[in-house]
């Protein structure tokens, strides 16, 4: 069920042989990026990575909100380019606790590293999908009815993520996941709470916030209702989405359309 | 005989206007409070000047219980602001102040220390500690807190130094190389006075160290002792390492102990053996990872040892801080040392002798089978790490980890920030070398983190049975206090700041601080009004009474 896709990101063989070629020749960081990129490369920079990197940034390099490092397989915050992660991990980030690479260590090794998390970071443009966007928004405001719930740049629903962006931060192979088999994966902030205040009332909800003594919910008329724990008589958790799954309802094809489309979804760019 | 007169007259005019003066004088120091230097007595009799707050966990029991009663259950609901301190460096703040005859001192990140009016938060000096760029630090550039002995405050610094300042000025007054920054060390946690030493650990468990416990001499800053948490070769327990591996086996020492002045014994939690998750390479217990050592007070020689977990795999270090209490327990007198471990089961042990008495688990775990009646644990077969990963419980971050426990004389209860989770762990091949992370695998959730729970959990230690619990949200990493008010102040991981019953556990106050609370309650009288302070974020809120 999942779709082929033929990703070139890894793909970048070619390479190689100028970076043999190159590979005496001492890199700065002020050079144009990582010549340290072969697969080769790039596995040598996750094992670097899950060594001295994963204690903060996860094993997944997702981040920690505990640690405050940021995930990295998204868009960066402090470099736009390989010179910029590289400079990072050479020097680190004043007044963090990002502290420079050992001194030591060699410049080939920060870049094989900066290669790891490039290819977290892969390049959509060299993603070839099966599935036709164009069609895959016809069924995503038609057949799908996904815009009843979800919004897509401040048209559609609100019971549901905004997918306006959803292109940047998810992969195809975890869209027709998410497609086929909403129940997997569900993020907390779509649970839903069936709470029943101090009123008898119980009202259900989607799961706005949680913490250790209250909680806020929206209905699906959207009304926004907030609840001191202390103040209601139960609260119950559905870990379940409320999505439906596709799998059945859609085509192959059709799956394939709707997946190249949400995968479109991006940052306008002016 | 009138001249005499005069003279006796314009003598008395003047000694008048010299009291008045001195009069003001006194006056004047009362506006700005003023504290006597701290002797080893009064650090000993902690308890009875329950308007300081004179070490990290209060008294040298460790039990983090203050007899103020000004706020109480029935008044803890009024509790309003008094004053915020934002730290200027951000990062997370694990500050546990000191409060000395109303001055406090706060620790901040990374290796600085500022001294407050503990009525308005308003500084009297500050000191920062220049540090090198290449530190090695595993966790987060944090620092718990400093000790006082007389008018000197002592500090571990990131850079694996220790630091004597001036109470009074925050001048400098030595600063001591403990271990080299470079080959993996640093420190973290706020030293112990023990008469006039001293005492303080390392931390650098990922990256391959050989821990100790220090003792330096508080007016020069001399090294009086040093005792290895890992025997060396012909010593006791060296041969519970395999080939070399003792000399990079961590072990390391990085919260603060306690101390009984009648047994003249320091109790101090050692850390994971290392490489944290790939036992293979260091075979056998590894003492004395992952256990509780009781030093002579004045040799630091090894008086006994109980290794919670020996040959542990899961970095469930046993730094924890360890509380001491009178208790009876099956009809027998006993001083008892109350350890709430990392790896999910509390332990009530004999402070004596370190004579096992009883444990139970206290979070979910699905390790062991059991203890056995020497307190060793039965394991359940094949919760190893692999290299494709294992479910086990507890999480790397254990049943509950660095962050204090509290102990209620009025309740008998012992209370304790408590983990219900799951991790797979998994393992790699990796070789030390000196200065890089040395750790051999690591552990990922394969649920998000909601889907979890923490809880304050209160133990009878007699029994060693949960009598009541609280639920607030996971992964808290806040520490408890205690006071005669009959309170449990705490805080959570989503910024809470909170109160409970400390008998019953019920609900009494809570405020949303806005950030993460990482560091652990204290409370302190200023002229007749009961403060409590707490750090959460980067800010030290305190609170009082609208008196």
């Amino acid at each position: 069920m999942l779709p082929r896709i033929d990703i070139f990101w890894k793909g970048l063989l070619p390479l190689v042989a100028i970076a043999l070629t190159l590979s005496n020749l001492q890199i700065s960081a002020e050079d144009a990026g990582a010549l340290y990129n072969t697969p080769y490369d790039v596995s040598l920079g996750e094992r670097y990575f899950e060594r001295q990197c994963s204690r903060c940034h996860g094993f997944d390099a997702k981040g920690n909100d505990e640690t405050g490092a940021p995930d990295l397989t998204g868009r960066l915050n402090r470099a736009s380019n390989e010179v910029g992660i590289f400079n990072i991990i050479r020097n680190g980030v004043p007044g963090t606790a990002m502290l420079p690479v050992d001194a030591d260590l060699p410049d080939t090794q920060v870049w094989q590293l900066v290669s790891y998390i490039e290819s977290l970071r892969y390049d959509p443009n060299l993603v070839q999908l099966d599935g036709n966007a164009d069609s895959g928004l016809a069924l995503f405001q038609g057949k799908g009815d996904c815009s009843s719930c979800h919004m897509v740049r401040g048209r559609g629903g609100r019971l549901g993520p905004d997918l306006s962006r959803v292109g940047e931060s998810t992969r195809p192979e975890d869209l027709m996941v998410a497609i086929t088999d909403p129940h997997e994966n569900v993020d907390p902030r779509w649970w839903t709470l069936e709470v029943t205040g101090r009123d008898g009332v119980t009202r259900s909800g989607f799961r706005m916030g949680e913490d250790s003594f209250s909680v806020r919910i929206m209905d699906n008329d959207s009304n926004l209702w907030s609840y001191q724990k202390n103040d209601i008589q139960s609260i119950d958790r559905v870990e379940r989405s409320t999505m439906p799954s596709y799998d059945e309802s859609m085509s192959e094809n059709e799956l394939d359309d709707l997946v190249a489309y949400l995968f479109s979804l991006r940052r306008e760019e002016n | 005989m009138t001249r005499l007169f005069c003279k006796l007259f314009t003598t008395l005019i003047a000694a008048f206007i010299s009291l008045g003066f001195a009069q003001e004088q006194e006056f004047e120091t009362v506006m700005t409070p003023a504290f006597s230097p701290i002797t080893w007595d009064r650090l000993v009799n902690a308890k009875d000047e329950p308007h300081n707050w004179l070490m990290y966990s209060g008294t040298l029991d460790a039990q983090r219980h203050s007899s103020l009663e000004e706020v109480n259950v029935d008044n803890v609901d009024e509790l309003e602001l008094k004053w915020a301190y934002q730290i200027p460096e951000i990062d997370r703040a694990e500050t546990v102040p000191l409060v000395v005859d109303g001055i406090m001192f706060i620790t901040e990140a990374p290796s600085n220390v500022v001294a407050v009016d503990a009525r308005t938060g308003r500084q009297y000096w500050r000191y920062n500690h220049e540090l090198p760029e290449d530190l090695r630090i595993c966790c987060g550039r944090n620092n718990r807190g400093v000790a006082i002995l007389g008018e000197t405050l002592f500090m571990s610094t990131l850079d694996a130094h220790l630091v004597a300042i001036d109470a009074r000025t925050g001048n400098l007054l030595w600063d001591v190389e403990v271990a080299k920054h470079d080959s993996g060390y640093s420190k973290t946690a706020a030293p112990l006075i023990v008469k006039d030493l001293v005492v303080t650990g390392i931390a650098g468990g990922e990256f391959g160290i050989r821990g100790f416990i220090d003792a330096y001499h508080a007016d020069s800053g001399e090294l009086a002792w040093r005792t290895y948490t890992i025997p060396g070769p012909g010593e006791f327990g060296n041969d519970t390492w395999s080939d070399d591996s003792w000399k990079t086996g961590g072990s390391a020492t990085w919260i603060t102990g306690a101390y009984d002045p009648d047994l003249n014994l320091i109790y101090w939690g050692t850390g994971n053996p290392g490489p944290d998750w790939n036992g293979d390479v260091r075979l056998g217990d590894n003492l004395y990872s992952d256990s509780a050592l009781a030093l002579n007070g004045d040799t630091g020689e090894i008086d006994w040892y109980f290794q919670f977990t020996p040959h542990d795999v899961h970095d469930w270090d046993a730094i924890q801080v360890p509380i001491l209490a009178d208790l009876i327990i099956e009809g027998e007198d006993r001083r008892v040392m109350m350890w709430a471990n990392r790896n999910a089961f509390f332990y009530s042990i004999d402070a004596a002798d370190g004579q096992f008495l009883k444990a139970s688990p206290f979070a979910t775990q699905t390790w062991a089978q059991g203890l056995d009646a020497n307190g060793r644990p039965v394991r359940v077969p094949g919760m190893a790490p692999t290299y494709e990963g294992i479910m086990v419980s507890p999480p790397i971050t254990g049943g509950t980890n660095w962050y204090s426990p509290g102990f209620s004389p009025d309740t008998g209860l012992f209370y304790v920030t408590a983990f219900d989770g799951e991790q797979i762990f998994f393992k790699r091949d990796e070789d030390y070398e000196e200065g890089e992370r040395y750790t051999g695998g690591g552990g990922r959730y394969d649920q998000p983190m909601d889907a979890f729970q923490s809880w304050i959990r209160a133990i009878d230690p007699t029994t060693t049975e949960t009598i009541w619990e609280f639920p607030i949200m996971p992964r808290s990493s806040a520490g408890i206090t205690t006071t005669s008010g009959g309170l449990l102040f705490s805080g959570t991981a989503d910024g809470y700041f909170f109160a409970l019953d400390a008998q019953t556990g019920q609900e009494l106050w809570n405020i949303s601080l806005g950030r993460r609370v990482h560091a652990a309650p204290i409370t302190y009288e200023v002229d007749g009004e009961q403060y409590v302070s707490i750090a959460s974020g980067n800010v030290v809120y305190t609170f009082g009474l609208d008196n």
